[in-house]
């Protein structure tokens, strides 16, 4: 790795210097906009939108459209500030990816990630929000469009999971295969525990009821404690990471015989 | 291999002060263990809500082939053993065959697997049952960690095909975490085939 200097100080020659942290302030930038938009992704899902913890898949037409009705303003402030804000994904995916070029993997990878989970977000994220907003937004309409816009957004959110599998085996596999050591190997093997949980939610799509259901213990709920664990060792080995970068880190796109 | 296996003979380690593998495959195993254990105390919560339909739809299952998988999975796991011993003697053509035996009991495992899964579908026997979803909820997910082990047993292989490598650490992991999938199957044999 490149990214740590050794210079000579007021202490003397030989004793390593502080990494200039300022030398990479967009890396530290781009950090606390991934921060940030988690953050605000969870309070727009969680707290506004009742996306999660879900609401539940055994329902009726009736019920639906009863439940929108009784969360429509939460349902409308969350998604409509989520829909003005959904390009922090593109920001959070893009910085994962510079880190995934660092590594001694290979780019590929890196734009595989990048474009797995850019094209999973249509899916996974932006459906919900406008199912949801439809059906929050146009009220007056029949019942069983209502119903089918309350499965739609819910089974697409959480059902619609290859695009990140993908992007989850394509980020272990470079880690695995990482020299440069940018993410310890540990967090390869966290993250094909995610694989996993992915692949266990598309039971979800079989289920109305049950351990397997979109509210299931198996589907939803391990799964999500699986997501917390990986997404706070990540932004921990990212804060480490961004430490890291100094003015000394060569740029990503500087011709090989500069470096 | 063109180096004698004598000239790799390594020193034995200091009993209780190695790690077997490393610090990441043991993160990687502790974890699998919990978020399995999580499955299994989730069955075991709705087999309690429904004693009798889950005792009836276990009726169904084959003991012999669960306990012929249980046997074969035990023998890899006693192959792969023996590859780490060899390997830390030194042997490593030796362990070379004792992992390619333990990925083919692998192979033979999925195998049955497939047949077992095969003959119940056939039989009428679906996820439209709650026993038989956990059935193949749990056997499949708990294949998927089989495939990921041969994986890991292939990358072992080819480390000790390569003279500049023969990292020892590196099959001790995989093994580590071939002997977590045989642990793992013992639990899932035990709920899905035995308990009642």
């Amino acid at each position: 790795m490149t990214d740590t200097a050794t210079t000579v100080t007021e202490d003397g020659p030989g004793k390593p210097a502080r990494p200039e942290r300022a030398g990479k302030r967009e890396v530290w930038l781009f950090y606390w906009a991934f921060s940030i938009f988690y953050t605000a992704l969870s309070v727009g899902i969680c707290l506004l939108g009742r996306a999660t913890p879900p609401p539940r898949p055994d329902v009726d037409a009736l019920q639906a459209t009863a439940w929108f009705d009784q969360h429509q303003w939460g349902i409308q402030v969350g998604f409509v500030f989520l829909l003005v804000i959904a390009g922090g994904a593109a920001i959070s995916n893009g910085m994962i990816g510079y880190f995934m070029m660092r590594m001694s993997s290979g780019r590929t990878l890196a734009y595989a990630y990048i474009a797995s989970m850019g094209v999973g977000a249509i899916p996974g994220f932006q459906l919900l929000l406008v199912c949801w907003l439809t059906a929050t937004f146009r009220p007056d309409r029949e019942p069983r469009i209502l119903y089918l816009l309350y499965d739609l957004g819910m089974l697409s959110y959480n059902g619609s999971l290859g695009c990140f599998t993908a992007a989850y085996t394509v980020m272990a596999l470079a880690i695995l295969y990482d020299k440069n050591r940018i993410f310890p190997k540990w967090f390869a093997y966290v993250t094909i525990w995610q694989i996993v949980t992915e692949i266990m939610a598309t039971q979800m799509w079989l289920y109305n009821s049950g351990a397997f259901a979109w509210n299931g213990v198996i589907t939803l709920y391990i799964a999500v404690v699986v997501f917390g664990v990986w997404i706070i060792c990540f932004l921990a080995l990212f804060r480490i990471a961004a430490r890291r970068e100094t003015a000394q880190t060569p740029a990503l796109y500087e011709p090989e015989g500069a470096r | 291999m063109t180096t004698p296996d004598t000239a790799t003979r390594t020193r034995p380690p200091t009993r209780g002060r190695r790690l077997p593998g490393d610090v990441d495959m043991w993160v990687m195993i502790l974890g699998d263990l919990f978020i399995f254990g999580g499955y299994f105390v989730t069955y075991m919560v709705f087999r309690a809500v429904s004693t009798e339909e889950f005792t009836a739809a276990q009726r169904h299952l084959s003991v012999g082939i669960g306990v012929t998988n249980t046997v074969v999975l035990l023998t890899s796991s006693l192959f792969a053993a023996l590859a780490v011993i060899a390997v830390r003697e030194g042997a490593l053509r030796n362990a070379q065959r004792l992992l390619w035996a333990t990925g083919a009991c692998g192979a033979l495992f999925t195998l049955i697997k497939a047949y077992e899964w095969h003959a119940e579908i056939s039989r009428g026997y679906t996820i439209s049952d709650e026993f038989f979803s956990f059935y193949y909820v749990l056997t499949g997910v708990h294949l998927v960690h089989v495939a990921f082990g041969l994986i890991f047993l292939g990358v072992a292989v080819r480390e000790l095909r390569n003279p500049r490598r023969r990292r020892p650490a590196i099959v001790e992991q995989s093994v580590l975490f071939w002997h977590m999938i045989d642990l793992l199957w013992v639990v899932i044999f035990a709920l899905l085939y035995l308990m009642r």
